[in-house]
């Protein structure tokens, strides 16, 4: 066996896991470069060196390549992806411009919502001035009420193609249900802008709602030749060099497919980096037996929250990227802005942390980058949580003085507080508000937080993770083995995972039940977006492993908010029906109490879906751990700032199984800190993953 | 207070955050669980947490009107100790003469107990489609008294002790004519009441309901005290605002809301006594719309990046006497009072706030113009594409244009200010769910207010019915004959409304030429729809920043590419001239001396008439307060000197006053409205445009006190 590879792309650096033949895994950063590529190819350089082997040998004996990469999301974010055109119904082309108020304000934090002055920082995705109207119209029926004249959509795509315009987006109304304006329009834009990428809406993003889906497709479309370009560098530069297996990218939806079923949808892989994250998690909890986790990562300046419940992320349907809606399904990944570069101050005697960031330049103050105000990596310090001389490994000297003073002057005089209260007190803040984001993802959808496990990953996670263990009511928590490069990890350790939907509308009056022939459209649907799965997954060339789940989507009429329940088969008749809607009231009342289900409002049927899963063969991970090394003793701060209590330290890369210490104590690795509180346990599991256990 | 505990600066960050999450966890409740698009597309609720005194602590970010209704109901309750307030109970309310904007405002409270003691109040509430009255969807323009516009729930206790009473229930759902939609959120309400008083009983289990308490008063102080230290930044002086509203419903008469602020140090007062008398018709509102409208204004105005609670609300005191437009007495009816007088009074304080702004060197870049000047009404009703009964209010209106910035831009269809997360349904949404056909949702060229920065161009719709033959509309606004969206420092109100219907105009969904279009004045009121009939309406634009003719000239070409300007309004009012498709700099100059030249004649020159003083304060970028050896003077850019020893500086500008407008403007004007243009008499360059009541002048708006500077 050889080598299975996960990389992740960051914004500052590119990560690389890699399991090799014994089953021993190494991780790897390289900083991420302007091209992407040659950072990735940094990153393969230094594995293959770790192994006394030329990058050709290397890449020879890749068993699996993994892949994410946050290059869509900058380029949308950057405005520099490709010159894209809209065509769109006469009458809508403003539709990107309105945005339905929501542009404006997409992605704003909760402090930034009452300023209006900090409204409308992002541009539509596309210019007016590259929006198109047709003259076409489809109805709510589907019936086609003004057929598409095809002598104007000639006429305006001709003046495209002298523009520059590199990608076509087509998104008319109600395409949806009746898709033959739109898919006549792409065989037109085939013929007049020869060589144009071409993304037509009730393909990329089939659901009802003309903003979000216009958006997806236009992002889509101004992705494609930019991420064609860059995979299609990736696989030859790695083909070349003698790799015979395909790129697999990392979806939103948490699967990984190649790169040729990805090539005419690069929407689908805009948000792989958290996704990675939360399917490293998975990962890890099948290894070791765990089904419902908390992925909490906690970076420099975002503190970012997955679900798995039941073995399944939590999905959402729409995420906002560069004040767009983009409806793909994704991985509900929620963040805050709090890190460990969240900045304190005091201000009419208040303590306040976050959401402003000082961000990796200049950093905390003990970065000495010229950051004087305080962070909470500089409480962190003072608190005795991190090692000054052992910090990243030791390839960066913290100032604890520059942290003190910042502390002193910003904080702790400001507040009459002495030092290590002050820096106590920045953590409490900082914590706290990282514990109610965790209860927005639990509590408030219906899940005790007491069920589940949470996994810390992210530099800071494995130093906080104790503190919001406890704040949820938790005895324990999982510091992965790759916690520092846990998305690169899930990119190597995904299994294949294909998505689509289409819309199946049904309105069923009260008491009532749907008609023969709403059944059999449902039906049809249904059928027709497995067999899309099937065949796409196929053509990932899944090794018969094959498992396809059906869902609908289930709201009381009026309502925005739906549920996604399973179907068991094709057929959807009267039974089906009955059972569904009897799940639904079920995971209903479940989520917003006892007698909140309404049956009187009717229901409504919104979509179906098909989620394809293949599996591939997991790489082989015996670990050959080492012991925890005993370091020294220092005095860290835990809840008490009065009275810091002697802690001993300890000091490993990749600890051994049964490897175990009990708390006060920190396991320092090489990037992050697992603080072991008073009467908790860290043991060591097989595969390297730390589990830290309060006592009962 | 009875005890005070030391809570740490600590421990109240940590409460407070958690107290602001709470209200966002009851706005995820309420729009989970509701039904109504008004709360579900159109963020139309509120949810916040109250003081048993009735002070708001914490609050969502939806419709900022309603922080201070729930905490009148609160006091109300507190006054009758028949309605024993017991732990588990919930009160329902929608009297707008108790505390509610107008009765479709129905809204629930609860009370949160910590043993035997109420330490505070969860309050929610949320727009119901229809709640009786003489007319669908309860906006009567026909009413006379409140009697005649729906169900008036004073405060009735719905739940008690934990148990829904289903028979008072029942007994509202069935004066709706959406029974059913009307359950849905009241259990909705329940639900969400239920969150807070979870949630905060969680906080008072881990910390003490003591230190609750007083974190809870905290936070008001807190948001005062920084509230306080910005008016304490700003310019004393008094400041007069005033916008209108037209047609009563009965008849086309024209009302006015008037403001006065007056600021000194810490403090200032919002005097609305300059305001029409009541009217007869449903346009009013009570007192609960009047603090609304002002407390909204208010936190979005000068509480940008404070937390929004009662501390900002305490530095504004608001005078108005009974029986005006704004403080309507019993029973006069109010039922759109959220979309004409309040609406109206919140134009009003925004604009006086924003001078206040303008006038301080260090906030004046925020400065920002009128958004969205009126929210104007399409209701249909009757029986739906599914055969049954439906009562729709199209949102859509919120996509007009906000107002321009004093350094930028306005947004285009950027919506209210005064609820900062609202939001349009898609078409296909709307078409789906309701008998509707679009024929375009798009920007309106010529909407925004013309200045250096212009406002945010309007959106504007076409439909017809989808699905059935026939329906009742209901079609009302203010904002047709009065530009709402009023410009500041010299730049242009927004376009006014345009509404009309064209019968016979679509068939089967193709438009058709020989449709017999009429244009409708501001409420032409219920009518009949066909789906032969097309009804078409344009929004106000925001408003413009400083003098057209001071905008970028390659910001009007490119805003004539993308159709937003027309190329008439580019060379009237931009001064403005392109040739195929490229600016014509050299016209452009040409052009633009000549109007400076129209607006004034012949600059005045006459050096007595100078001043090289040393600039100490400023009203605008064109208004400069200027010191010298004959005194302090307002003064222009050139100089010129336009008053000494006060800031009541119109006499000395040239004025010019418009009874019409050309027709490039798209302000339609009342009968007993003009514009007054006011300009340097020695650079021509526009310093204000004032909207005000035919035959009497504007009042000088910034009086400054000179010796605060």
């Amino acid at each position: 066996m050889g080598f299975f590879i996960g990389t992740d792309v960051g914004g500052t650096f590119t990560d690389l896991w890699v399991a090799g033949s014994g089953g021993d895994t190494r991780v790897f950063k390289s900083p991420t470069t302007p091209d992407v590529l040659g950072g990735v190819v940094d990153s393969i350089e230094m594995a293959a060196e770790s192994y006394g082997l030329t990058f050709k040998r290397f890449c020879e004996q890749i068993e699996r390549f993994g892949h994410g990469t946050t290059v869509g999301l900058n380029a949308l974010l950057t405005g520099s992806a490709a010159k894209t055109a809209i065509l769109t119904t006469r009458g809508f082309g403003d539709t990107l411009e309105i945005g339905r108020l929501r542009r404006q304000t997409s992605g704003m934090n909760e402090t930034e919502y009452t300023d209006a002055y900090l409204r409308n920082q992002f541009a539509p995705l596309v210019p007016r001035s590259l929006v198109v109207e047709i003259d076409e119209r489809i109805d709510v029926s589907g019936a086609v009420i003004t057929p598409l004249d095809e002598q104007q959509a000639r006429g305006e795509l001709r003046k495209l193609g002298p523009q520059g315009v590199e990608a076509v987006a087509v998104c008319t109304l109600w395409s949806t249900y009746n898709p033959v304006h739109e898919k006549r329009l792409r065989e037109l834009a085939r013929e007049e802008l020869p060589g144009a990428f071409i993304s037509v809406s009730h393909e990329i993003s089939p659901a009802v709602g003309e903003y979000a889906r216009m958006s997806t497709t236009a992002a889509n479309a101004a992705l494609g030749p930019l991420a064609g370009r860059y995979l299609s560098r990736l696989e030859s530069t790695l083909r070349e060099a003698g790799m015979r297996v395909p790129v697999l990218m990392m979806t939103c939806a948490g699967g990984v497919l190649p790169t040729d079923v990805l090539s005419d949808r690069p929407a689908f892989a805009l948000f792989s980096g958290p996704a990675g994250g939360v399917m490293g998690s998975l990962a890890i909890g099948a290894q070791i037996g765990l089904e419902n986790m908390l992925t909490i990562d906690i970076g420099g300046t975002s503190f970012d929250v997955g679900v798995i419940a039941g073995g399944k992320p939590i999905m959402r349907s729409e995420i906002a990227i560069a004040g767009a809606d983009i409806r793909v399904h994704s991985i509900d990944v929620d963040s805050i802005g709090a890190g460990g570069g969240s900045i304190a101050s005091v201000q009419f005697g208040e303590l306040r942390v976050g959401p402003k960031s000082a961000g990796a330049n200049p950093g905390p103050a003990c970065y000495g980058r010229g950051g004087v105000l305080p962070t909470a990596t500089d409480a962190d310090l003072v608190l005795g949580v991190l090692d000054p001389d052992n910090f990243l490994g030791g390839r960066m000297k913290l100032d604890i003085e520059a942290a003190r003073r910042a502390i002193a002057d910003h904080v702790a005089r400001p507040l009459g507080m002495s030092l290590a209260e002050a820096a106590w007190g920045i953590r409490e803040v900082l914590d706290s508000r990282m514990a109610d984001l965790l209860r927005r993802m639990t509590i408030e959808r219906g899940y005790d937080p007491r069920d589940f496990v949470l996994f810390a990953s992210g530099g800071a996670g494995p130093s906080h993770a104790w503190v919001l263990s406890a704040e949820l009511g938790l005895d324990r928590f999982v510091v992965p083995a790759a916690a520092t490069a846990v998305s690169a990890f899930g990119t190597g350790n995904s299994d294949l995972g294909f998505t689509t939907e289409s819309p199946a509308y049904a309105r069923v009056r009260p008491g009532a039940t749907p008609m023969a022939g709403q059944l059999a459209k449902i039906s049809a649907e249904i059928a027709s977006t497995v067999a899309e799965v099937r065949r796409n997954l196929e053509r990932a060339a899944a090794a018969g492993n094959t498992r396809i789940e059906r869902l609908a989507s289930v709201r009381f009429r009026g309502q925005t908010h739906h549920l996604d329940i399973p179907l068991e088969a094709d057929a959807f008749d009267l039974a089906a029906y009955g059972s569904v809607v009897a799940r639904f009231e079920k995971n209903y009342e479940t989520l917003f109490g006892r007698g909140a289900a309404f049956s009187r409002a009717g229901y409504e049927i919104l979509s179906v879906r098909a989620v394809g899963t293949g599996a591939l063969p997991p790489p082989a991970q015996a670990t050959k751990g080492e012991p925890l090394a005993f370091s020294k003793t220092r005095k860290v701060v835990f809840r008490d700032p009065k009275a810091p209590l002697d802690t001993a330290i300890y000091l490993t890369t990749f600890p051994a199984e049964g490897a175990g210490v009990d708390g006060p104590a920190i396991i320092e690795f090489p990037g992050q800190s697992v603080v072991v509180p008073p009467g908790a346990r860290a043991t060591a599991d097989g595969f390297g993953n730390l589990h830290v256990r309060s006592a009962a | 207070m009875t005890n005070t505990l030391n809570v740490s600066a600590v421990t109240f960050e940590v409460i407070r955050n958690r107290l602001v999450a709470i209200a966002e966890e009851m706005r995820i409740a309420l729009q989970s669980v509701s039904g109504s698009p008004t709360v579900t597309e159109a963020s139309d609720f509120f949810t916040g947490l109250f003081l048993p005194d009735g002070s708001v602590v914490s609050m969502g970010f939806q419709v900022s009107f309603q922080a201070p209704v729930s905490g009148t109901v609160i006091r109300h309750i507190s006054g009758k100790p028949h309605l024993k307030v017991r732990d588990g109970d919930m009160f329902i309310g929608n009297d707008p003469y108790i505390g509610a904007l107008h009765q479709n405002d129905v809204q629930m409270i609860g009370p949160i107990h910590a043993g035997d003691r109420i330490i505070a109040w969860a309050g929610v509430q949320a727009h119901q489609t229809d709640v009786g009255g003489m007319d669908f969807a309860s906006w009567c323009p026909r009413a006379k008294n409140v009697y005649q516009e729906g169900i008036r729930i004073p405060c009735v206790k719905l739940v008690d002790r934990g148990e829904l009473r289903e028979d008072v229930l029942e007994m509202i759902t069935t004066a709706s004519r959406l029974p059913d939609a009307l359950g849905l959120d009241i259990r909705a309400f329940i639900a969400t009441i239920n969150v807070a008083r979870n949630r905060v009983g969680d906080l008072v289990a881990r910390y003490g309901a003591e230190v609750i308490v007083q974190a809870m008063q905290r936070m008001i102080e807190s948001s005062e005290a920084r509230t306080r230290a910005r008016l304490a930044e700003l310019p004393d002086g008094e400041f007069r605002a005033c916008d209108f509203l037209e047609h009563d419903g009965h008849s086309n008469v024209l009302y006015k809301v008037d403001v006065k602020l007056t600021k000194r140090g810490e403090r200032m007062t919002l005097d609305y006594s300059g305001s029409s008398k009541q009217s007869p018709g449903f346009v009013n509102a009570t007192r609960a719309g009047l603090m609304g409208g002002a407390c909204g204004s208010v936190l979005t105005t000068l509480g940008w990046d404070i937390q929004w609670n009662e501390g900002i609300l305490k530095t504004a005191e608001v005078i108005a006497p009974d029986g005006l437009i704004c403080t309507a007495q019993f029973p006069a009816p109010v039922g759109s009072a959220t979309v004409e007088t309040i609406w109206v009074v919140s134009n009003a304080t925004m604009l006086v706030l924003n001078k206040l702004l303008s006038a301080s060197p260090r906030y004046r870049h925020r400065t920002q113009t009128i958004s969205d000047g009126c929210m104007a009404t399409f209701n249909l009703g009757g029986i739906n594409q599914f055969g049954e009964p439906f009562g729709l209010h199209l949102m859509d209106p919120l996509a007009a244009g906000s107002g321009a910035w004093a350094t930028k831009d306005g947004v285009n269809a950027g919506g209210p200010i005064t609820s900062p997360v609202s939001a349009i349904a898609d078409v296909e949404r709307n078409e789906q769910v309701s008998p509707l056909f679009y024929l375009h949702r798009r920007l309106a060229p010529d909407t925004a207010g013309a200045g250096k920065f212009r406002g945010g161009v309007s959106a504007e719709v076409a439909l017809t019915l989808g699905g059935i033959a026939r329906a009742e509309a209901l079609v009302m606004t203010h904002g047709a004959e009065v530009p709402n969206t009023m410009g500041l420092g010299g730049g242009w109100p927004g376009a006014t409304v345009r509404q009309s219907l064209g019968r016979g105009a679509i068939e089967n969904g193709r438009p058709q030429q020989d449709g017999r279009w009429e244009k409708f004045g501001p409420k032409p009121g219920l009518m009949e729809m066909t789906n032969r009939d097309v009804f078409a309406v344009t929004w106000q634009g925001g408003g413009g920043w400083g003098d057209p003719l001071e905008r970028e000239p390659q910001a009007v070409a490119r805003d004539l590419a993308a159709g937003w300007v027309s190329a008439q309004a580019a060379k009237e009012i931009y001064g403005v001239v392109t040739k195929d498709g490229t600016l014509d700099d050299e016209a452009t100059a040409a052009r633009r001396r000549s109007l400076r030249e129209q607006r004034i004649g012949r600059p005045v020159s006459d050096e007595a008439k100078f001043t090289r003083g040393k600039p100490v304060g400023s009203i605008s970028e064109s208004l400069l307060i200027v010191r010298d050896g004959n005194g302090t003077h307002v003064a222009t850019q050139a100089g010129y000197v336009l008053s000494t020893g006060s800031t009541r500086w119109r006499a000395g500008a040239v004025a010019a006053t418009f009874g019409t407008l050309p027709p490039e403007y798209r302000i339609a004007l009342h009968e007993d409205l003009s514009v007054t243009a006011y300009y340097c008499p020695a650079s021509g360059t526009l310093l204000s445009v004032d909207v005000h009541e035919r035959g009497a002048m504007p009042p000088d708006d910034v009086v400054l006190d000179l010796r605060s500077l």
